[in-house]
C-alpha cells in the first residue's frame, strides 16, 4: 500500500541530468532500498506515511466520529464498570424503580457548532441514543449509590446538555397549592360537562384514648423488672402495658351540602368518589366539602373525583405518583363527540341502501 | 324363492365357506395361512375382565392397593367433609358466635356489640313476622343478629320506665331518615321486652292492614270496616306468644261480646282467645276486648309495636259500596292501634311503639302526618293541601324518637364483623374495605351493608 514506484537513480548519474528514454525503471521494493548502496538520497525518498492520529481521519465528518468514538468507548468502559460492580443486567423490578430519566440534550443546530460541518438527523440521533446510554448508566451507579462513577460521567453529559436546562425543568415542577388558615386546599376538578370544587381540610385528630387498668393484664411486668433484651411474648395480640387506643377517624364527603350517600345512589359512582382516598391511603384523613354543577351523575361522581385526586396531592405531595399511575391527576380529556353532517350522530350511519 | 335361486357350483361352495371362516375371526388376514378346519384365534390386548387373568406384577401390585381396605394405604383422595386440618378450613361458615340479645345485656358497657336474637319456638319475632326487608338480612346471616346502638339503649330505658306508667305517657314513634334503622329497633324494643317478661303485640307490615290483601265487612254497631281474618290471626299469633304469661291472666270484669256472647268475670283471658280464633266473626271484637281486658290489669306491662306506622294515616285500598276510598282509621284494626296510640285508650302499664317506614311510596309518609308528628318542621304541608282533623287529633302527644342517621365507627365495625365472618363478601373483609365503605355510605346501616359491603367487587 505504502510501496510506490519511484525511479531508480542510476549509480553513476545521481545528479547528472542525462535522461534516458527508457524513464521507468525496475521496481525495487522500499525495504530492499536499504540494502541498496545507491539509494535515493533521504530527501527524494517519499516522506513515510505517518499513522493518522484518529480512526476517523478518512470519513468525511472527522469530528463528529471521534466525539462519537469517545463517547462509545467512555459507554463501553462505564458498562464494563457497571457489570463489575454486577448491577447489569439489571431486573426489571430494579429498572422500574430507577428515578425516572430528564433528557434534555442540545438541540441538532447547537450540536453542529461543536462539530465542524453539518450534522444530519441520523448522526445527531445516534449521538442522542450514545448519551442516553450514558445517561442511564450514570443513573445506575448514582442509585446504587456508587457516586463517584455517576459523578465522573456527568461532565460528559453536561457538555451536550442544553445551555437552560434548569429552567426548563422548572417549568415542569407542579405549582403548589395554597392553603388558607384553617388548613384547607381548594382544587378544581373536571370531567365532560361537569366542574367539581373541592375544599379538604386535615380531621382533627382527637386525643388517644389510654386504656384503664382493669383493662390491661394484671401480669403485667415492672419496669425495672423487664430486662429490655430479652424477648418475651406470651401473648402476640393482648395489649401492651404502654400502649393507648387510636381512635379511629373518619372522612365526611358533603356534595352540594348533601351527604355523599344521598347525592349519590349508585355504588359505582360513590366508589369512584372514594377511590383517590383508598389509592392513596388517607381514608380517615381528610374532609370534603364540594360544590359540583354541570353534567349528569357520573360525569360529576368523576370531576368530584379528579378534584379530590389533586386535594390529595395539595397535602401530601408523595403520593403523586401513585395517583398519576391511576390516572386521576390527569383530567379525562374524553369529551362527547360532535354529530356530523351526513350522518345520523357522531359515528352511527345511515341505512346504506343499495339503490 | 325364485329369484334367491341360483346354482352354485361345487368350487364356489368351497370358496364360500372359506369366506365365512375368514368373516368369523376377524383379526385373521386373508393372506395368512388359514389352519384347515378352524379359524386363526388372536390375542386380544387389553384388560379383559374376570377373574382367572394373568396380570403383569405392576397390575398385580395395583389390584392390591386398590383391594387393601387399611386406612394407610388409600389411593383414593379423602372426601371434603372428612379434611379437618385448619388449612382447607377457609371457605367453611362458622356458626356466628355471638352473645345472646338479652333484656340484661343491654346497657352502656354492651355499647357497640353485635348480639344475635336467641329466636325460640315462640319469640315474638318469628311468630309475628318482621317487615321485608329486615327478613332479607335475617335469610342471608346465619343467626339473626344486630347491633346495640345508643339509640336502642334510650329506647330501652324508656321502655323501662313504661313498664311502670300508663301508655297514656309513653307512645313513641321511630323516625329518621331512609334505611337508618327504625324497623331493627323496633324489633330491639320488641325482643327486649319479651325477654323481659311483658306481653307484646307486634304488628311488622300495617300496610297489610290497608292494602286491601285481607277481607273486610262494615259493622253498623261499630261504624267501622271489620277485618276479621286479620284479627283472627293477629290473635293466633298473640296467644302463641304469650301463652306462658296469659296462663295467669283472668279477665276482671264482664266481657259482652255482640251476638248475645260474653264472658264472665274470671274467665281466662286464654279463652277469650280462643274464641276469636274459633269463629272468625268475633275475632275483631274479640281483639279489642282483649286489649282492654290488657289495659286494666296491672300484672304485666304490655307493648303493642307496629311498624309501617305511617299507613294507618294514609287512604287504602279498600273502597265503600260507592267507590269511594275508605280512610284507614275507618277500618276496625287500624283504628284499634290508633286509639291507643292517640291515648284514647290506654294499658295501665306498658307502652305504644310505632316505626315510621320511608321505603314505600303508595303508603308512605305524607305531608299532613308529617306535620302533625313535628317531623322537619321546616316543611309545611302545601297550603292547598285539605289537612284532615283525624290526624292531627290521632297524633296528639306522640313523642318522636329520632334515630341517628349515622353509625358510628364502634357500631359500623361490629356489623362489618357480623358480615365479615357469615363469609358473605366477594372477597374477606379488611380494614381499608370497611372504612372505604363507611366513608360511601356516610355511616347510613342500609347503604353500608346493602350497597357497600354485598354489592361491591372491589378488593
Amino acid at each position: 500500500m505504502f510501496a510506490i514506484r519511484r525511479p531508480l537513480r542510476l549509480k553513476f548519474a545521481i545528479n547528472s541530468s542525462r535522461t534516458f528514454a527508457t524513464a521507468s525503471t525496475p521496481y525495487v521494493p522500499p525495504a530492499s532500498l536499504e540494502i541498496v548502496a545507491d539509494a535515493p538520497p533521504p530527501q527524494f525518498r517519499s516522506r513515510k506515511k505517518t499513522k493518522p492520529e484518529s480512526p476517523s481521519f478518512y470519513t468525511s465528518r472527522a469530528s463528529y466520529y471521534d466525539h462519537l468514538y469517545q463517547l462509545e468507548t467512555a459507554l463501553q468502559r462505564c458498562r464494563r464498570a457497571i457489570s463489575t460492580l454486577e448491577l447489569l443486567p439489571l431486573p426489571a423490578f430494579a429498572r422500574a424503580s430507577l428515578p425516572p430519566a430528564q433528557l434534555l440534550w442540545r438541540n441538532r443546530q447547537s450540536m453542529m457548532t461543536m462539530f465542524s460541518g453539518s450534522l444530519t438527523t441520523a448522526r445527531y440521533r445516534r449521538m442522542i441514543s450514545v448519551l442516553a446510554d450514558l445517561e442511564e448508566c450514570s443513573r445506575i451507579a448514582s442509585a446504587a449509590g456508587h457516586t463517584a462513577l455517576a459523578e465522573s460521567i456527568q461532565p460528559v453529559l453536561e457538555l451536550f446538555e442544553r445551555q437552560d436546562k434548569e429552567t426548563v425543568l422548572a417549568r415542569t415542577v407542579r405549582k403548589q397549592v395554597p392553603m388558607d388558615r384553617y388548613g384547607r386546599s381548594y382544587t378544581v376538578g373536571k370531567r365532560k360537562e361537569s366542574a367539581a370544587r373541592v375544599w379538604m381540610i386535615p380531621v382533627r385528630e382527637p386525643a388517644p384514648v389510654t386504656l384503664s387498668s382493669d383493662v390491661l393484664p394484671s401480669h403485667s411486668p415492672r419496669a425495672q423488672d423487664v430486662d429490655i433484651l430479652a424477648p418475651v411474648v406470651d401473648n402476640a395480640f393482648a395489649p401492651s402495658p404502654s400502649a393507648s387506643r387510636m381512635p379511629v377517624t373518619t372522612t365526611t364527603i358533603l356534595v352540594n351540602n348533601i351527604p355523599l350517600n344521598k347525592y349519590f345512589d349508585s355504588p359505582a359512582d360513590r366508589e369512584r368518589i372514594v377511590r383517590p382516598l383508598k389509592l392513596a391511603g388517607v381514608l380517615g384523613t381528610f374532609n370534603a366539602f364540594v360544590i359540583v354543577r354541570g353534567g349528569g351523575t357520573t360525569g360529576q361522581a368523576g370531576a368530584i373525583a379528579h378534584g379530590i385526586a389533586q386535594g390529595i396531592v395539595a397535602h401530601v405531595p408523595e403520593v403523586d405518583h401513585i395517583l398519576r399511575k391511576a390516572k386521576l391527576i390527569k383530567r379525562d380529556p374524553r369529551m362527547v363527540e360532535r354529530k356530523k353532517t351526513g350522518l345520523a350522530k357522531a359515528r352511527k350511519r345511515y341505512t346504506w341502501v343499495k339503490r | 324363492m325364485s329369484f334367491l335361486s341360483f346354482t352354485v357350483t361345487t368350487r364356489s361352495r368351497a370358496s364360500l365357506t372359506a369366506l365365512r371362516e375368514v368373516g368369523s375371526s376377524l383379526k385373521a388376514r386373508s393372506y395368512a395361512a388359514q389352519a384347515k378346519g378352524g379359524s386363526v384365534k388372536q390375542n386380544v390386548q387389553g384388560y379383559k375382565g374376570g377373574k382367572n387373568q394373568k396380570l403383569t406384577k405392576k397390575q398385580q401390585r395395583l389390584e392390591a392397593m386398590r383391594n387393601n381396605k387399611s386406612p394407610g394405604v388409600r389411593l383414593r383422595p379423602t372426601p371434603p367433609s372428612q379434611l379437618k386440618h385448619e388449612l382447607f378450613q377457609s371457605q367453611r361458615l362458622d356458626e356466628l358466635m355471638l352473645p345472646d340479645f338479652n333484656a340484661e345485656e343491654l346497657t352502656e358497657r354492651n355499647l357497640g356489640k353485635a348480639m344475635a336474637f336467641p329466636l325460640p319456638e315462640n319469640d315474638a319475632v318469628r311468630v309475628f313476622g318482621v317487615p321485608r326487608n329486615v327478613l332479607l338480612d335475617f335469610r342471608i346471616l346465619s343467626k339473626a343478629a344486630s347491633v346495640v346502638r345508643d339509640v336502642t339503649i334510650k329506647l330501652v330505658d324508656r321502655l323501662q320506665a313504661a313498664s311502670q306508667e300508663s301508655s297514656q305517657k309513653n307512645r313513641f314513634v321511630l323516625s329518621g331518615s331512609v334505611g337508618s334503622g327504625k324497623s331493627f329497633l323496633l324489633i330491639q324494643g320488641v325482643e327486649y321486652a319479651a325477654s323481659a317478661g311483658w306481653l307484646v303485640m307486634y304488628i311488622p307490615r300495617a300496610i297489610n292492614l290497608v292494602n286491601s290483601s285481607t277481607p273486610y265487612s262494615y259493622d253498623l254497631r261499630t261504624q267501622t270496616y271489620l277485618q276479621p281474618l286479620f284479627a283472627q290471626r293477629t290473635l293466633q299469633r298473640f296467644r302463641t306468644v304469650n301463652e306462658n304469661t296469659l296462663s295467669s291472666l283472668v279477665a276482671e270484669e264482664k266481657i259482652d261480646l255482640h251476638d248475645g256472647l260474653s264472658l264472665s268475670q274470671g274467665t281466662p283471658l286464654i279463652s277469650l282467645i280462643d274464641v276469636g280464633i274459633k269463629d272468625q266473626t268475633f275475632a275483631p271484637t274479640v281483639l279489642a276486648a282483649l286489649l282492654e281486658a290488657l289495659g286494666k290489669q296491672t300484672k304485666v306491662p304490655v307493648l303493642l309495636a307496629v311498624d309501617d306506622f305511617q299507613a294507618l294515616f294514609t287512604k287504602t285500598a279498600y273502597k265503600t259500596p260507592h267507590f269511594q276510598t275508605i280512610r284507614a282509621w275507618h277500618l276496625s284494626m287500624p283504628r284499634l292501634i290508633i286509639d291507643y296510640a292517640s291515648g284514647r285508650k290506654t294499658f295501665a302499664r306498658g307502652a305504644v311503639v310505632g316505626a315510621l317506614s320511608l321505603s314505600d311510596k303508595t303508603y308512605g309518609l305524607s305531608q299532613e302526618l308529617r306535620h302533625a308528628l313535628g317531623l322537619q318542621p321546616w316543611l309545611q304541608p302545601s297550603s292547598y293541601l285539605k289537612v284532615a282533623p283525624e290526624i292531627t287529633a290521632f297524633t296528639k302527644g306522640i313523642q318522636i324518637l329520632k334515630v341517628p342517621e349515622k353509625l358510628n365507627v364502634n357500631e359500623a365495625a361490629s356489623l362489618f364483623e357480623v358480615w365479615n365472618k357469615n363469609k358473605s363478601f366477594h372477597t374477606p373483609g379488611s380494614d381499608e374495605v370497611f372504612l372505604a365503605k363507611y366513608t360511601e355510605s356516610a355511616g347510613n346501616p342500609r347503604d353500608f351493608v346493602w350497597k357497600g359491603l354485598l354489592s361491591t367487587l372491589q378488593t
